[in-house]
């Protein structure tokens, strides 16, 4: 959220961040209120502010204090591409910046322009090992693995990060792994028949807040995204 | 010959004296009644002698070899403790019961063996607990119960055998059925030395008696010898008249009220 | 002999369950990850009933477990700490967990001579709650280990195993299965002292040294298990008492049916969950789910 407010042009609008809006370099100067998932309301109150954006359902608990506390809140929760455009025009209103916005929005749209391909490859995304935590459609990442050519593997669950059982990786077999987390996934039991494992297709090097963080540096992550999955 | 000795004995938890210097000698082959009044020690005695409690100063020999020096499992071979109560949280059959008396001759992860077996037939038959032999545990009554305990007792086969109040809690039939077969194993051979708080059953079965006072021994001798009202009303505090028992002639006491 | 028969039938039919049931064709790749499922499943079903067993025996209390003793908790305290500092669980930090909650409760419940039983409970309930709130704090100062921190807690077989880790979790089970057979030894003992402290001393046993070598032996498995597959609840409780209803209360038949009993009940657990969803449902819930109308049918009848 950070990063879109400060390409919208109303970065110098920020009172407050938590410690997980590391981009761009500006926003580490601004003052801290706590950590993505548990800021201090206090110390959000303290800063005085016209408009506090929330993240759900990672924030519903400070939404809550807020709604009680009536301080006008904006939500953000983008489940798909569509979403965060309109979330990105309706805070474009909100900030008076309607036309930063709206440019931001069809620059997103003309980098992010849909491919459709013969065959669709299959993609797993793993978050995280230990639980194996994956994408779900109810996430933008789930839109844009389809845009750039590919199927999420569990595009059919409709959580956003659903724990996944390897079973479930196996059987669906996919022919891409995309891994956001350091660890090599490539000596585990079971996992040797699976398409993208036997064909060497595991790729640890994509940045994950191209893909995870809505904003502009989407574009650059849906890049990657379509080179691998059209080569 | 002395079974079991103690030598200037000295006993307390944290700072209350329990045993305050005490010598005895258990001789073999004879049947000891400790009495006194409550919270005289003779329990703390009792548990001293079988080396479930270690003396803070003193010794304690057995058959001449000092207590403390030898395993505890080389201790439960030769000598028996039979508790006061026991409580059966884990409902085992009497026979079961009575095979963990077998404990000090058992190497670990080994079965039992023939003559594990042999010893247990022997304990139930000498503790007249036959009939009960495949019952659960907590379906006896308490005299019952008490039977089996001394049965395991005597699967293990001891030289001596230490009970602690054996018949409180009991009524007639199983006070006597069980000093009964007490006397039997003694006079088989069984080393025998109870705590009894009944001082009639004390004088009526027991060779010697010894009376415990504040830790210490204040008396010992034949229950002709040691019961006397004069001696009774100092260390119990009470007025008690003595008669002679009818059969044995032995000394057993009433309380004298106005 | 039926009994114990009908026991093992269960046993295999677990395991055959556990490497059948699931939603991926079977192929040399899937029996090989089931396979280590069901290992996985027969370690710490086996391991936390077993070790149930033995504490319930050597406490005299049926509501002694690793849970309610803290052990379970301070292993995953111990192991959240590995998760935030090093990101990845330690076993060594999750044992240390256990032992030092196990000796908390150790020295609060002791007295000349033996130990409070009741005292133990309550030490034991007061330190699950104490390792609890600091496992919360873990979960809140750090951010992604959050997920990690939940399944410990919960408990899961689903863990990955790759190049990296399979020699350590193999040499973990060796020496937890060596711990075992070494405690099975002590069946007699158990027998004993639940008779009472004094009839244990009066047959040759030193409870002091007994108490110590089973409290902690049984904590450092507690914390070699949680650290592989988490805090499994409910297992170590409640299949102990089902052995006992079936085979009576002699420990020499219980410490080996408790294993197999919990490893059966776990395996069905974890093949339940597998079949049910493809979401990675910890399998404490469904040990509790499906374990506690077991039992209070069991109880019931």
């Amino acid at each position: 959220m950070t990063e879109i407010l400060f390409s919208i042009g109303a970065g110098d609008k920020i009172v407050g961040v938590t410690t997980f809006c590391t981009f761009p370099p500006e926003a580490k100067e601004i003052t801290k209120v706590g950590d993505f998932s548990h800021p201090s309301i206090e110390r959000i109150i303290g800063l005085n502010p016209d408009l506090v954006i929330v993240n759900l359902p990672e924030q519903s608990r400070v939404k809550k204090e807020l709604d009680k506390l009536k301080v006008k809140t904006f939500v953000s929760s983008p489940a798909s591409l569509s979403e965060l455009y309109s979330e990105l025009a309706a805070l474009g209103t909100e900030l008076g910046q309607r036309r930063a916005a709206d440019s931001l929005i069809s620059y997103m749209k003309q980098n992010l322009q849909a491919v459709t391909p013969a065959e669709r490859r299959r993609v797993y995304i793993e978050i995280s090992p230990r639980p194996l935590i994956t994408i779900g459609s109810a996430t933008f990442l789930n839109d844009l693995i389809h845009d750039a050519g590919g199927v999420n593997i569990f595009t059919d669950l409709s959580k956003d990060y659903p724990v996944v059982t390897q079973e479930a990786v196996i059987a669906r077999n996919p022919e891409v792994i995309i891994v956001l987390h350091p660890l090599d996934i490539t000596g585990r039991v079971g996992w040797q028949s699976i398409h993208a494992i036997k064909n060497g297709n595991i790729y640890g090097n994509l940045d994950p807040d191209q893909l995870m963080r809505p904003g502009p540096r989407l574009v650059d992550g849906f890049r990657k995204l379509r080179e691998i999955l059209n080569d | 010959m002395n079974a079991l000795q103690v030598i200037n004995a000295r006993f307390h938890y944290d700072t209350s004296v329990v045993i305050d210097n005490v010598s005895l000698s258990l001789t073999k082959g004879e049947f000891l009644g400790i009495i006194g009044p409550n919270g005289a020690g003779k329990s703390t005695m009792l548990r001293l002698m079988c080396g479930i409690l270690k003396p803070r100063s003193g010794d304690i020999t057995l058959f001449d070899k000092t207590l403390s020096e030898q395993s505890q499992k080389t201790i439960a071979r030769q000598i028996a403790f039979v508790p006061q109560e026991t409580h059966f949280t884990l409902n085992f059959t009497v026979e079961d019961v009575v095979m963990l008396g077998r404990y000090p001759y058992q190497r670990p992860f080994a079965r039992e063996e023939k003559k594990d077996f042999e010893a247990i037939d022997y304990a139930i038959a000498a503790a007249q607990v036959e009939h009960l032999r495949k019952r659960p545990i907590n379906s006896l009554s308490s005299g019952e119960r008490q039977r089996v305990v001394i049965a395991r007792a005597l699967a293990q086969v001891p030289r001596i055998l230490l009970l602690d109040e054996p018949t409180s809690h009991l009524d007639l039939h199983h006070q006597y059925s069980i000093m009964e077969s007490l006397k039997k194993l003694n006079a088989e051979g069984l080393t025998v030395a109870v705590v009894h708080h009944d001082l009639n059953l004390a004088s009526l079965y027991c060779a010697r008696l010894v009376l415990m006072h504040g830790g210490r021994i204040v008396a010992s001798g034949t229950p002709n010898k040691l019961i006397n009202e004069e001696t009774l009303n100092q260390v119990y505090g009470a007025k008690v008249r003595i008669v002679q028992h009818p059969d044995r002639g032995v000394p057993q006491i009433f309380l004298h009220t106005e | 002999m039926i009994k114990i028969t009908l026991m093992i039938i269960a046993f295999l039919m677990a395991v055959a369950v556990g490497i059948l049931a699931g939603p991926a064709a079977l192929d040399a790749q899937i029996i090989q990850l089931r396979v280590w499922r069901v290992v996985l499943g027969i370690f710490a079903g086996g391991v936390l009933a077993f070790c149930g067993c033995l504490l319930q025996g050597l406490f005299g209390n049926p509501l002694v477990e690793p849970y309610t003793l803290g052990s379970a908790s301070g292993a995953a305290l111990g192991a959240s700490i590995g998760i935030l500092i090093f990101g990845a669980i330690s076993p060594i930090l999750a044992f240390l967990g256990s032992l030092g909650t196990g000796l908390f409760v150790y020295t609060v419940a002791r007295i000349e001579g033996g130990l409070l039983r009741d005292r133990l409970i309550l030490a034991g309930v007061v330190m699950s709650f104490l390792c609890s709130s600091l496992v919360m704090i873990i979960m809140v100062v750090g951010g992604r280990e959050l997920y990690e921190i939940l399944y410990l807690l919960m408990g899961y077989l689903g863990v990955i195993i790759n190049s990296s880790n399979r020699m350590m979790i193999i040499v973990l089970i060796i020496i937890s299965l060596g711990l075992v057979a070494f405690l099975y030894r002590f069946h007699r003992e158990l027998d004993i002292i639940s008779q009472g402290s004094e009839t244990a001393a009066g047959l040759g046993i030193n409870i002091q040294t007994f108490s110590i070598i089973v409290f902690f032996s049984s904590a450092l498995l507690i914390g070699l298990t949680v650290s592989i597959v988490g805090a499994i609840g409910f297992v170590g409780l409640i299949v102990p008492h089902v052995s006992k209803l079936l085979f009576g209360p002699k420990h020499r038949f219980n410490l080996g049916a408790s294993f197999i009993l919990g490893a059966t009940f776990l395996l069905f657990a974890d093949a339940l969950s597998r079949v049910i969803t493809v979401y990675e449902l910890p399998v404490g819930v469904v040990t509790s789910l499906v374990g506690v109308p077991f039992f209070i049918f069991l109880y019931k009848r």
